[in-house]
């Protein structure tokens, strides 16, 4: 089981170890996936035998895997199974039009393996203190994988990104120092004071106040990682410029492994200080994510960063759920987090290929996708309605699940500014997208050339599109009995 | 356990330690040269050093013996040679021209964080038995000293440096914690260190070959 846990974490690293042995683009991107593939499998797996058995914990808790964190590892997986594949595809169509060096390419795929598994290896451990060390570990590596076209705006991304998350992670640190000072009244081994099973198994007894500033700390701190605002700042550049697989990485698993992070911190706070207090911090950064994703979502301009906005949403919607919750609150919370991040990974995945045929990634530079590419034009349209909530999509029923949440909790304020501000976002976000997909194209474009050079490169374009298409839809019109279980056995832990 | 608090001569010297650190870090606030950060930072570094070597010397443990040695090794010799010789000469930096407000402003906004650290971390606000409570509230104000210099200082060598010192100050509250603290996560947290600095100056040098001033003011491409 032990050895599977490892398994997990470290199959990205085959894409890695093959690109630093000097294989090429398609070699190392093919490696990374069958890597990535086999996280998916190994994760598969835990979680079935989670289904089942107590929750896994080994090294004095320095690894330790339970229903909540599974959970989590299988998103950040499928996220990475579907960002690998796409990986093939535009890598080697950069390189091919010159547009990254064939070092570039390589650097792209170490630190792409190396982010990937850092993540993994994050969701594994049952350690607070390691958990930041590898959280921002998997900063470091993003940073180089946001900085590597080497152009000023992605190096100025770069820079903001590191040094922004940095701080932020470093705040997070202090968090974990006063959850440490907090326990220091129980008689526990010093190891296991920072291990989050024993700490939750003793909440009651933490002192209060020092906790209370650590769970605030741990929710700046981490929330920088996930974007809420105010924290977000670095958010839509990184998103922006780094290469649009790597975006899908960013808003899909690293957003969801510093939410992941802020949960663990919550089920510790809920234990000691009662609902008022956690509820407050995370409705009031929820809200306010929500809506400032939402006001610059209305602007018209890179389309990747309306994404980037988007994402802040709906890390918003998810503290916003966090907030409310009840077993609604947190079950849609768990399930918009799956959601979300197959959703924006289409999403992201698209925009690569657009922004490969187009060569511009200004909204307003593009028309008539459905006409000129009817796949990546199908799939932006399907993934931004997906994104935006409407039937029969999975993030439906999870912005509905959480809605209702938020009406249970009692006052239906709350709910009601939510449901407003997702109309808001629906009206800003199609605007831009559907005009992108549906317009007249451009008559001075000309006829738009395939970027990929042969049949495999566009298999492995279309093929984490259709796959995340079809998962949402599943996932829209029924909750496999599996997943179901699973939530429900990660709501007991939290 | 052995007491730690402010009356045994081990207590003083780590309290006398930690205002030296806080001190250093109003220093750096102070003052305009790049040299001088610098300068202050490997101080501050160095007195880190040795509040970890008298908590070592106290607890009698191996683990955080390594950890002073590491901290006097990397943080007081090898972050500030490397970032003079690969930053400062290089880029031929000497004045801090990049700076939103005036020294003055700023040395005052930091004495009145400082006394906000002292108040969100009274002591009683920590459970009793806490070796060297008296630390906590300096480690606190360290870090939002170095927070301060961050937004104050718009230059992106001198951003470093105020992260740098912000790190500085979570070191400080988790050496009062050594002899409990997980010395893997402490180790962990100095490894993200040097690569945090490693993948910062390639930046920085990057972004400075790119502009003139490789200053936060001039990074406007992004916006909205």
């Amino acid at each position: 089981m032990i050895a599977l846990v490892i398994l997990t974490a470290a199959g990205p690293l085959a894409g890695s170890a093959a690109a630093a042995c000097g294989a090429r683009a398609r070699l190392a991107g093919w490696a990374g996936s069958a890597g990535a593939g086999l996280s998916v499998a190994c994760a598969i797996w835990l979680l079935t035998a989670q289904l089942r058995g107590a929750p896994l914990s080994a090294f004095g808790g320095y690894l330790y895997l339970d229903a909540l964190s599974g959970f989590f590892l299988l998103t950040v997986a499928v996220v990475t199974l579907m960002a690998a594949v796409g990986s093939v595809a535009y890598l080697a169509a950069e390189q091919d039009a010159r547009y990254l060096s064939e070092f570039q390419v390589r650097l792209y795929f170490v630190f792409f393996g190396l982010f990937a598994s850092l993540m993994l290896a994050a969701l594994e451990t049952g350690n607070l203190g390691l958990l930041f060390v590898l959280i921002e570990a998997s900063t470091l590596a993003s940073a180089a994988l946001v900085g590597l076209e080497a152009r000023s705006r992605s190096l100025e991304a770069a820079w903001k990104y590191v040094i922004i998350s940095s701080f932020g992670v470093t705040i997070a640190l202090a968090g974990t120092l006063f959850l440490f000072y907090s326990a220091s009244t129980l008689h526990l081994a010093p190891d296991l004071r920072l291990t989050w099973p024993a700490l939750f198994a003793h909440s009651r007894a933490l002192a209060p106040q020092s906790l209370r500033l650590a769970f605030l700390l741990a929710v700046v701190g981490y929330g920088t990682k996930v974007g809420l605002a105010p924290m977000h700042t670095w958010l839509p550049d990184a998103h922006a410029e780094a290469p649009s697989p790597a975006s899908a990485m960013l808003s899909a698993a690293l957003l969801n492994t510093g939410m992941y992070a802020i949960i663990r911190f919550l089920a510790i706070a809920r234990g000691r200080l009662g609902d008022g207090f956690p509820r407050g911090v995370l409705l009031a950064f929820g809200f306010l994510s929500i809506v400032i994703g939402v006001l610059f979502m209305i602007r018209k301009g890179n389309f990747k960063r309306l994404f980037a906005y988007s994402s802040v949403e709906h890390m918003g919607i998810i503290a916003v759920a966090l907030g409310f919750g009840g077993v609604l609150g947190l079950y849609g919370a768990l399930l918009h987090t799956l959601n979300h991040a197959i959703a924006k990974s289409v999403l992201f995945l698209s925009s690569g290929d657009i922004s490969l045929r187009y060569r511009t990634r200004e909204a307003a530079r593009v028309s008539g996708l459905l006409a000129m590419a009817p796949v990546t034009g199908a799939a932006l349209l399907l993934g931004s309605f997906a994104v935006l909530g409407s039937p029969p999509f999975g993030l439906f029923l999870s912005e509905l699940t959480i809605v209702r949440a938020g009406f249970a909790g009692g006052s239906p304020a709350l709910p009601l500014l939510l449901l407003a501000l997702l109309a808001v976002a629906f009206v800003a976000f199609a605007r831009t997208t559907t005009g992108m997909a549906t317009d007249e194209p451009q008559a001075a474009a000309g006829p738009l050339r395939s970027p990929y050079r042969d049949r495999a490169a566009r298999v492995a374009a279309v093929a984490p599109l259709a796959a995340g298409l079809a998962g949402l839809l599943v996932l829209g019109l029924w909750i496999p009995a599996g997943l179901n279980t699973i939530i429900r056995h990660s709501l007991v832990v939290m | 356990m052995q007491n730690l608090s402010a009356a045994s001569p081990a207590g003083v010297l780590l309290d006398l330690s930690g205002v030296l650190i806080l001190l250093l870090a109003f220093a750096c606030l102070g003052s305009k040269l790049f040299n001088r950060y610098l300068a202050y930072y490997g101080a501050q570094s160095v007195m880190l050093s040795l509040a970890a070597a008298v908590t070592a010397f106290t607890f009698g443990s191996i683990e955080l013996w390594i950890l002073a040695v590491l901290t006097l090794a990397i943080k007081g010799i090898g972050i500030p040679v490397a970032a003079r010789r690969l930053l400062i000469a290089r880029l031929d930096l000497k004045r801090d021209a990049a700076l939103s407000t005036g020294l003055s402003t700023s040395l005052i906004a930091a004495a009145a964080l400082t006394a906000f650290a002292y108040l969100v971390t009274r002591p009683q606000l920590l459970p009793h038995g806490v070796i060297a409570a008296a630390v906590v509230p300096l480690s606190t104000a360290v870090i939002l000293l170095g927070a301060l210099a961050m937004v104050v200082r718009r230059h992106t060598v001198a951003q470093l440096i105020g992260w740098l010192i912000v790190e500085n100050g979570v070191f400080l509250g988790a050496i009062t914690l050594v002899a409990t603290f997980p010395f893997i996560v402490e180790a962990g947290i100095f490894l993200d260190l040097v690569a945090g600095v490693l993948i910062m100056l390639v930046f920085v040098s990057g972004l400075t070959r790119r502009l003139a001033g490789a200053s936060a003011a001039e990074l406007r491409e992004l916006q909205g």
